[in-house]
Parts: C-alpha cells; structure tokens; sequence
C-alpha cells in the first residue's frame, strides 16, 4: 500500500471514530497546552531579562572585585577566621563577610590592563536625605551615570559629559519635591546630604554632614525593566560628583578610596572573544569579574529553575496520554479486528497494517499538539497585555511563542504518538487472519 | 490449474489434536466453477483458506499456475493474494463508515495500483453489480442484497484470477441470494475468473462445473458436470 493511501485509511478511520479520537487527543492537548505556554514563558523571561541586563549593564563592561568571592555563593554555614588583610566587615542578606576593597593603586593597574579603555570604581552613595526648599526630606541614593543606560527623558537633555552637582531626576521623585510636572523640574536646584561615617562612628550623636546643591538638568521615565522598585529611584551624576560625596562620606575611615568592585570598560567590549580575554587577563591578576553574560546567566538560571518545574508538569501530563493513546488503540484494534482480517486476506502486508496504525496513533499525536499549542497560543495572546499590565512589564510581553518552538514540540507529540502506538500496531499486524475474519 | 496435493491440516497437539483436513488431493481447471460442500465441520473453509494461502497446511502443497504457493515468503503470498485472488465472504466484510467506492477501492490500493487507474476501475466494478449509482453512498445505509453486490464489486475490482466466495448466499433471502449467485456465475464466464465456492447448498453447488463433498477432513466424491 502507498503511503498517502496508509495516511489516508488513517484519517478515514479517526474521522468515523470522532468523539474517541478528540477526547484521547484532548488528553494529549492538556500536555501541549502547559508546555506551549511554559515556552511561551520561557522566552518572554528570557526576553524580559535580556531586556533588563540590556538596559542597565553595558555589554561592555566588567565588574571587578578584589574578593573573588563576591560574585560566588560562599558557606556561610561555618565560621569564618578574622583577617585583618581585609578592608571590611559587610553584611549582605543578614550574612556578615569580610570583604576584601580595591583601591586607588588597584584601579590604576586595572587600567593599564591590554584591551581595558577605561577603570572607574563601582561607587553608588546612600544619601542621607534628598530635599527641595519646603519639601519633606527623602532617602535615596546617588549613582554614576553611565551614557549606556540611555532613559527615555520626560524633560531636559543629557549632554555628553555631565557638568559636576548637575543630576537626572527620576519621575518617582517629581511629586514629592513639589514639582508639578517635570519640565518644571528642569534648572531647579535640590539639595542631597551625605554623612561622614568618621565622624558619627567616633562621636556618637555628633555625625558630620554636608549638604550639597544639585541642579536637575534631566528627568528620566521608570523603566519598566529597572533591576529593581528601588533602583527606578536611583539619581544619577557624573562619576566626579559621585566619587566627592562618597570621599566625604568615608574620608577617616578604613574605607576611604576603597571600592567593593570597580567598572572596567573593554575595547570592543561587546565583541566577547575580546572580552572574555579581558575577563581572564583580570583573573590572572587575582581579581574576581563578573560579566554582563554573568549576570543574564544568574538572572536566567532561576527562570530556568521555574521553568524546569512547569515542563516535568507537562510531560508528566503527556506521559499520562501516552497510555491514554495505547488504550485507544488498543480498543481501535479489537474493534476494527474483522477489518484487519479483510485487509489481510485481500493481501495487505503485516508491515502496511502495523504502519497504519502507528499513522493513527501519530495522527492523534498531531491532533492533540494542534489543539493544546493553539489554545495556549491564542489564549495566551489574548491575556498578555492583561499579564503584562499586572505584573508591570510595560511592553514586554510575559508569553512569547516561536513558531519553531512549537512546530518541534508538534512534531514531538507525532513522534510520542508514534511511539504509543507500537504495541497496539504491532498487534494487529500479526493477527491471524482466519481469527480476525471468524470474529463477531 | 489449481494442484492441491497431499493437504493435511492438524489442530492442536497430543490429545487435543484435531485432523481438520486429511490427505486432500484434487485438481481444479483454470476459469472453471468449483463448489466445496459438506457438513459444518468438514473442513471446506479450512479447504478454502489453505488453498488462498491464508492459512499453512500441516503437510502437503498448493500449486497455482506451476508455483507452490508455501515456498513463497510471507511477502510473496501477500502479494500474490493482492494481485491474483479476491474473496466473498457470508458477512459482506464491508466498511460501513465508507462509500462504496471506497469500499471497491481497497484491493486496488493493497495492490498499489497506480492512482490514475483506481477510480475507473473502481466505477467499471461498481456498474458490473449495478451499484454505480451508490458510489458516493455510505455502505452502512445499503440492503443485504446491495452489501454483497458491492463485496462482489470489490472481488471482482483488481480481475483476479481466482475469486473465493464462503457461503455468499448465507446471510441472504433466496431470491438475493439467487440474484447474487447468477452475478457471480456470470462474471466467470465474463472475466474468465475461477471460482471457489463453499456452501451447504446442493441446489447451488449442482449450478458448478466441479463439485468436491468433504466429509470428515477427506474427499469423500468428486463430481464433474459434462460440458
């Protein structure tokens, strides 16, 4: 028998079973229906972290740490031995460390490192209060601005190099500074207050701080990608305004010109052979690094994690169908017995029959995979902006379906159904065809 | 020339042993009409199934047109089957979910015809019973006489050298089962097909040119009639 008559006979014989054949294809359409959106979830996340990382790191840059073990996970189950090497004591999460800083000397030899165009110490600085003339006084911090992060600007414009105590404001901070909208902000002058930890630590009650005027030259929109709530409140200067205030602040203490990491800028960063050889060149010297790559692995590893959890969902629900496919064709075989008799004796070969019902069973497969992806697809269409909008992904689009994806996880649930449909097949191809055709 | 010799088919074994057929020996002519009769349990269907090749003897051969059919492979007989046999049965055997042409089809797609030929030979079968008119008609919705005529069709589709009928009459009034037996017998002498016939009906069986009486797994008389 051709094939395309096999194919044929196939879909005669689901079609005149309908109700069989859409409920055992249901059972594989629940499977298809999770694992469709579990991708179609993947590869948002993927997209929405590629889109985080894009819009906050510069590809081309490394992040350096004297401490190698700032980037890793470390055993914090067991006590760990002072050494007075180490700049300082930190805690992170709870968990006190001692932390290993860069200094001056470090970020010079850092620059002068083959394909490294520029070495700048990582420095974000906790200010004591941010105000405005008659306003309330507000917690914030004050961060470097680097041209890479290219915020969409609700009013005002950044030039090229940014002037010292000039700042981009961002839009959170609008109203709690008395400003009604954010061109009014522009030119306006707001004063940020850092506090020596020299003195307060010395002296308790008598802390030193200092207040310095900034005049707001930009003021950025939210971004819907921002690391974090807190970092879309993050003002930003340039390096120079930064690096004085966080003197200020650390000038008497150990910490004072010491850095937890540094930003290193590479040559043609976002070429990554070039940046990798950067990356090992720091290595060598006995630094930690951390990459842009780095970060979107750590970011995606989690998602992966999830991810992870939802597919072994599906394909226990497609394992389950699987069986739910052998019954039926199982059942498909003792009922179409005297079928199968007539087709032997009319001279169909063992091998046409058994391929017929694997066709069937693959047919299902087909069936079940069309159904479970295109309910996922379409529904999952239909409420993305809704998701998008709960979860504040602005335009990014929590389910992202690639037709590739799909079509090889179709193609899959062919194969599956294939597969299920062996033993059955195999049955009836070795049927006795006297038996077959005695039966009632 | 059908040369059946020396069949001998036994079931089971030891004390469940069962000799269904017995040194059976006979010769049937090429184009001719044969009838196998005898009593439920003789061993006619057994007959009729060993000769087609649907079942294997336990000793003896079945040589059709100089080649023993039980040294051919499996593959072989298959195709054989396909190319030179085709079958009537008591219980119509047809797809009721299908059309009548697609019911006619069958054997020629088992015999990979080629695709352009099927449905005029198809429609040639159907009009030879008188059915060309239900064509496109779901088999489920004829009468009994109409579901025979259309397994008639289907035997008839691929021209086969030999056509099998078990009991064709069986599940049919007299008058039907009388029309289907002239349609059969006239399809012989029209496409020069020999045909088996196995039936418990004398009055038929005295129609064939050939008449084998089983009793008991052996021959118990074979008659000719003159020409």
């Amino acid at each position: 028998m051709f094939y395309v008559d096999i194919i044929k006979r196939a879909l005669r014989n689901l079609l005149s079973a309908k109700a069989r054949t859409i409920l055992t294809a249901l059972a594989i359409a629940v499977g298809t229906f999770a694992l469709t959106l579990t991708l179609g979830a993947s590869n948002g996340a993927q997209n929405y972290a590629q889109n985080i990382v894009k819009t906050n790191f510069d590809p081309s840059e490394l992040l350096v740490a004297k401490d190698t073990g700032l980037f890793k996970r470390q055993d914090a189950s067991r006590p760990q031995l002072y050494d007075p090497s180490y700049g300082s004591i930190t805690t992170f999460g709870g968990e006190t460390r001692q932390v290993k800083m860069l200094d001056t000397s470090d970020i010079q030899k850092l620059a002068k490192i083959k394909g490294v165009s520029s070495a700048q110490p990582g420095i974000n600085v906790s200010l004591q209060y941010l105000t405005k003339d008659n306003t309330n006084k507000y917690i914030g911090t004050l961060a470097p601005y680097n041209p890479y992060q290219n915020p969409t600007l609700l009013a005002g414009k950044i030039p090229p190099q940014l002037q010292e105590n000039t700042l981009i404001l961002p839009e959170g901070f609008l109203g709690s500074l008395g400003f009604i909208d954010a061109q009014s902000a522009i030119n306006q002058t707001i004063k940020l207050s850092v506090l020596s930890q020299a003195t307060s630590s010395m002296v308790p009650g008598a802390s030193k701080s200092q207040v310095t005027d900034f005049k707001i030259i930009a003021v950025y929109k939210t971004p819907n990608t921002a690391i974090s709530a807190a970092t879309s409140l993050n003002l930003y200067a340039s390096l120079g305004s930064v690096e004085n205030l966080n003197n200020f602040i650390y000038k008497g203490t150990g910490n004072y010109q010491k850095y937890l990491e540094a930003v290193v800028k590479v040559t043609d960063g976002t070429n990554t052979t070039k940046l990798n050889d950067v990356e090992n060149l720091i290595k060598a010297q006995g630094y930690g690094v951390q990459s842009v790559i780095d970060t979107e692995k750590t970011i995606t590893q989690i998602i992966g994690v999830l991810e992870g959890i939802v597919t072994v969902f599906g394909i226990i629900a497609i394992i389950a169908s699987v069986f739910g496919v052998v019954n039926t064709m199982y059942i498909s075989v003792l009922q179409r017995t005297r079928e199968i008799g007539l087709m032997k004796a009319l001279g169909m070969h063992r091998k046409d029959i058994s391929r017929l019902f694997r066709i069937e069973a693959g047919l299902i497969g087909l069936l079940g995979g069309i159904i479970g992806s295109l309910l996922a697809i379409v529904g999952g269409t239909g409420l993305n902006p809704v998701i998008s909008s709960k979860l504040g992904l602005g335009d990014s689009k929590l389910l992202i379906f690639k037709f590739s994806q799909v079509g090889l996880l179709i193609i899959a649930l062919i194969i599956i159904g294939i597969i299920a449909g062996l033993l059955p097949a195999r049955k009836a191809a070795h049927l006795d065809p006297i038996e077959a055709l005695r039966t009632e | 020339m059908i040369e059946v010799k020396n069949l001998t088919k036994i079931y089971g074994k030891k004390e469940n042993k069962f000799t269904a057929l017995s040194d059976v020996s006979l010769n049937i002519k090429s184009k001719s009409t044969v009838s196998i009769i005898g009593k439920s349990g003789s061993g006619k269907s057994t007959l009729m199934h060993i000769m087609s090749g649907l079942d294997e003897p336990t000793s003896g051969s079945v040589v059709i047109g100089g080649k023993n059919i039980f040294e051919m492979s499996e593959r072989k007989i298959d195709s054989f089957r396909a190319n030179e046999m085709s079958f009537v049965f008591q219980s119509f055997f047809i797809e009721a979910n299908a059309t009548c042409l697609q019911n006619v089809l069958l054997p020629l797609e088992i015999a990979r015809v080629s695709l352009t030929k099927r449905k005029q030979l198809a429609i040639d079968a159907l009009e030879a019973v008188e059915l060309e008119d239900k064509a496109s008609v779901k088999a489920s919705t004829l009468s009994g006489g109409q579901k025979q005529r259309l397994a008639v069709a289907r035997a008839i589709v691929n021209k086969p050298s030999i056509l099998f009928a078990d009991e064709p009459t069986g599940n049919l009034d007299s008058v039907t089962g009388d029309k289907i037996m002239d349609l059969i017998f006239s399809l012989n002498k029209k496409l020069g097909c020999t045909v088996i016939l196995v039936t418990h009906d004398n009055d038929l069986a005295k129609q064939t040119d050939m008449r084998i009486r089983l009793k008991d797994g052996k021959i118990e008389s074979i008659e000719e009639s003159k020409k």
